[in-house]
């Protein structure tokens, strides 16, 4: 008698996320088997790479990363670059230097770049913060303003401002809503509760459920992440059914392996292969733990990324 | 070097020399200045006020104390440095424990009620109320020139035609009074002493007309220590009293005083704290009050966590702490109440009811035998809340337990308006979901205006909130109305009183600060009972009783403890309140030598469980924090109206 492999697919499945408008447009997540597993069934959305570009890249020190965006001065030069990238789905804008306690760019500043970037390209956009909460809540209700109707994802609301990050970007301009916790399921999950309890429907809520780079406690990462897919599609657990995204070079690109330079450490050899090394290995184990979407830097870092998800789906 | 003056309250002022820079608080504990610090002085509980009369503190400002109370003077001991010549004054703290607690001392009707039941139960099965302690009436024939058998001869024999024994012992103390106490009464004595099979132990010879026998139990917690007296004889409550336990000043919890006696002379000093300063003076004021001579207590039966056994005792407890977390005894005998200069004969046993475990103590077996839950083939859960949290679950077969650190929130602890139940406090509450407006229950006459809240009040306070959506799932406020209020730093409260409404003129309210540490007491509580059903492979839906002990207060609202997902959402009817359990099963083994007996039966066949090396407790934990649960199938009858 011949091997019959048994199909496993779930009856549940993770949440499909649009992000963007038009031919662009791009679906996060939707699957009802475990990460990869095709044998089961087939992934119909494909794990996407989201290309960060950062409102401080033109700070930006590896060889290879000022070579591919050489000449780029504005973020929108930056982005329409990065949308030439192989492998890039959507694009992240990381506004850091609004920060504060660093650079402290006003709102408008980074608004009025948001919009450029918006005219600019045509891929979907994901919004990062700059993690101060009181910049970050004003920050993202007028970008979601400024940007309404491109379907942008609002990273991030934390269990403190849920309330205002959720009730602006995504009940008052009908934008996605990306709901951050700590590497903790149960976490997760009340954060979703509560975002659920604003009347946001779940269709437009991504989670990022926290992330390291590799050798960082990365083990956290992976358990939360098999425990939170294996409660959205074992369990039919409806409040942890959203999509993961996971953004990863914002954590690989400040660890030692990559800040540490080859005259500091010449055992541990050329830097940025070093800082490629990590983006890789953290969005591999990001995306085989169950992430939907991984967001990242480097081309070469991105181009291996992409082939590595092609040749899985 | 500086002088401080501690001006104290209702005391004699207490002056001191020392560095400039010293810390005031740990001057004040090494001057015996009693000042409340549950926190142990690290600033977060806000307790440790004093205020300045003279001189100057450096002070770090705290949230604790409002720019009002900082500016009469008000300033956190904990965080304050000496730094010249200064007078400060120092509360009550007698009071100020008090305050905050509230015990179940049988003072009120229900409880005795409910005490006499839990009696009645453990005879029905099959508990003997007896126990060895004998005053025996003896009268001899005087001594002469033709009866010249010497005293102790006189009385051996006299001892074993009354007691029916071949032997009978007779200790030095009694040796050294026999002659006189014999002379003084014409040989018509009392002698009292413990019969044994074949033996009769003497412990006292004293005049024929006192006969009395009295027993002590007491009930040692963490926050509170609660006694009675007993007849030995009859079985009848002589007397029965409460008062905070003295060694809060040294830490709310376990830990804390584990940590405080790891210091010099510490083991020293939460000894005193506890036998000097909390059960000698309880003792003594309850002997006065009936007109007892303390040497009629001949048995002593005490039931405390196994951190207030260790430093009852003086011995050593920092291995509770530390892993593997063994104490240094879990069932041990041979104390007499002259070991511990307890007001007592100095020759009365004191039977300490036997630890299973680190964090599961004599109280919880001692509860355990009283909750008759050995004694059933239903699965029962018997829970004791208080400043920690403990768990029994079994049947007959098997007994499974283990605790979890609630702090003091259950006893009105760690809650700014907090108190005990007496009168004043808030003991039950409504929310119009509409108007959200409260209506409340307040302990004391009709007319009665509110001073704080109770742990009954504040678990229907933020099941009403939560139900009215007041509060979300996390405890923070989600609607704006009158009686929610913000800080300046957004933290949001709702209030039951206006300060013109409530008896002390100050505003009774609740925070996000204190739901946030209910929250975290119910989860620890939850989470317990959740991780104990799971190491034996059974859910909720087994549990066929729950009994409720501990300081909470009979007034527990169990459907609203439901709701917020404190206690499992079984049917309302399978919830039982059984008081103060551990004080019950200490007064049934003080008279009865079976119920002693069966209790160490029982606590040999618990199995304990230590949740801080299980590995799914902390998962469990914070899945509980969470109202009512982050699993809401967990919880089906928990509602909340939108």
């Amino acid at each position: 008698m011949s091997f019959v492999p048994k199909k496993q697919a779930y009856n549940a499945h993770v949440n499909a996320v649009t992000l963007g408008t038009g031919d662009k447009a791009t679906v996060i997540g939707g699957q009802n088997v475990l990460p990869f597993y095709t044998f089961d069934a087939p992934i119909e959305n494909a794990p996407k790479i989201g290309i960060e570009i950062s409102d401080a890249a033109t700070e930006w020190t590896a060889p290879g990363l000022k070579q591919f965006y050489e000449g780029c001065t504005t973020m929108a030069d930056f982005a329409k670059k990065a949308e030439t990238m192989e492998g890039a789905d959507f694009l992240c804008l990381h506004f850091e230097s609004a920060d504060p306690n660093g650079a402290n760019r006003s709102v408008e500043d980074c608004v009025a770049d948001a919009k450029a970037v918006a005219e600019a390209v045509s891929l979907p956009i994901v919004i990062m913060g700059c993690k101060n909460m009181e910049k970050d809540g004003e920050l993202f209700g007028k970008i979601a303003e400024a940007l309404q109707g491109k379907n942008i994802l609002v990273m991030s609301a934390k269990s403190e401002d849920y309330k205002t990050v959720g009730a602006s970007v995504a009940l008052a301009y009908g934008q996605k809503v990306g709901a951050e916790t700590a590497d903790d399921i149960n976490l997760a999950k009340q954060l979703n509760i509560m975002l659920k309890g604003l009347s946001i429907n779940p269709e437009n809520i991504v989670m990022n459920i926290g992330t390291a780079a590799v050798g960082y406690g990365f083990e956290y990462v992976a358990s939360t992440l098999d425990r939170v897919r294996a409660a959205a599609l074992a369990q039919s657990d409806e409040d942890l059914q959203m999509p993961i995204i996971a953004p990863v070079s914002t954590d690989t690109w400040s660890v030692k392996e990559s800040v540490a330079t080859a005259e500091d450490v010449p055992e541990w050899g050329d830097q940025e292969e070093r800082a490629i090394g990590m983006e890789v290995s953290t969005a591999a184990a990001n995306l085989t733990g169950g992430a939907d979407a991984v967001i990242m830097r480097h081309p070469a870092a991105v181009a291996t990324i992409k082939k590595f998800i092609t040749e899985l789906v | 070097m500086s002088r401080v003056i501690f001006e104290i309250e209702g005391a004699q002022p207490v002056n001191v020399e020392c560095n400039p820079g010293d810390n005031l608080l740990e001057l004040a504990r090494r001057a015996n200045v009693a000042i409340d610090a549950p926190c142990s002085g690290n600033g977060s509980c806000g307790k440790c006020r004093v205020k300045l009369l003279e001189g100057e503190l450096e002070s770090i400002k705290s949230r604790h104390i409002t720019d009002e109370e900082y500016e009469v003077g008000w300033r956190l001991s904990c965080n304050s440095k000496v730094i010249g010549d200064v007078t400060v004054f120092v509360p009550d703290i007698a009071s100020a424990y008090q305050s905050r607690m509230k015990t179940a001392d049988l003072s009120s009707g229900k409880e005795v009620a409910i005490f006499q039941e839990l009696q009645e139960n453990l005879k029905q099965a099959g508990i003997c109320f007896e126990n060895q302690f004998r005053a025996l009436d003896l009268s001899m024939s005087q001594p002469s020139l033709d009866d010249t058998m010497p005293d102790n001869e006189r009385l051996t024999r006299a001892i074993q035609e009354a007691a029916g024994v071949e032997h009978v012992h007779i200790p030095f103390a009694v040796m050294l009074k026999m002659a006189s106490t014999l002379r003084e009464n014409n040989f018509h004595v009392c002698v009292k002493g413990q019969l044994f099979e074949d033996r009769f132990a003497c412990m006292d010879i004293c005049p024929a007309e006192d006969q009395k026998l009295v027993g002590c139990a007491i009930d040692i917690g963490t926050t509170t220590v609660t006694m009675v007296l007993v007849d030995l004889t009859s079985g009848e409550i002589l007397a029965k009293g409460s008062s905070g336990n003295g060694q809060i000043r040294y830490g709310a919890d376990v830990i804390n005083r584990i940590i405080e006696q790891g210091r010099p002379g510490g083991k020293k000093k939460l000894q005193d704290a506890i036998v000097k300063e909390t059960l000698n003076p309880i003792i003594v004021n309850l002997c006065k009050g009936i007109g007892l001579n303390a040497r009629s207590i001949v048995r002593m039966c005490i039931g405390a966590n196994t951190t207030m056994n260790h430093l009852l005792l003086g011995v050593d407890a920092e291995s509770v702490r530390m892993e593997p977390y063994i104490p240094s005894f879990f069932s041990w005998e041979g104390l007499l109440a002259g070991d511990l200069h307890l007001p007592a004969h100095p020759l009365a046993p004191v039977s300490i009811a036997p630890n299973i475990g680190s964090y599961v103590g004599g109280d919880i077996t001692a509860g355990t035998l009283a909750s008759l839950i050995w004694n059933k083939d239903e699965m029962s859960l018997f829970i004791d809340l208080g400043t920690n949290g403990e768990i029994v679950f079994g049947n007959r077969d098997f007994l499974m337990s283990c605790a979890c650190s609630a702090g003091p929130a259950f006893e009105g602890g760690d809650i700014s308006c907090g108190m005990r139940a007496t009168d004043g406090a808030i003991e039950a509450c409504t929310i119009d979901k509409d108007t959200m407006e409260p209506t409340l229950t307040i302990v004391g006459d009709p007319g009665q205006k509110s001073v704080g809240i109770c742990g009954s009040g504040i678990i229907d306070i933020i099941s009403e909130l939560f139900r009215c959506g007041i509060i979300n799932a996390k405890g923070l406020f989600v609607r704006e109305g009158e009686r929610v209020l913000r800080d300046r730093h957004g933290s949001g409260r709702y209030v039951l009183a206006f300060a013109n409404e409530s008896e002390t003129g100050r505003e009774i309210s609740i925070n996000e600060v204190d739901i946030d540490n209910f929250i975290r007491a119910k989860g620890a509580i939850f989470s317990a009972i959740d991780v104990l059903l799971q190491s034996v492979d059974m859910t909720v839906e087994m549990i066929d009783r729950v009994y409720v002990a501990g300081g909470i207060g009979s007034g527990i609202n169990m459907a609203n403890a439901v709701n917020i997902g404190m206690f499992p959402d079984v049917d309302l009817e399978k919830f039982s309140y059984i008081g103060n359990s551990s004080l019950t099963g200490a007064y049934a083994m003080t008279v009865s030598d079976a119920a002693w007996d069966k209790c160490s039966e029982v606590a040999a066949n618990i199995t304990y469980l230590e949740l801080s090396t299980y590995p799914g407790y902390m998962d469990s934990f914070v899945a509980a924090c969470f109202l009512p649960h982050t699993d809401a199938r967990l919880f089906p009858s928990s509602r909340q109206e939108l």
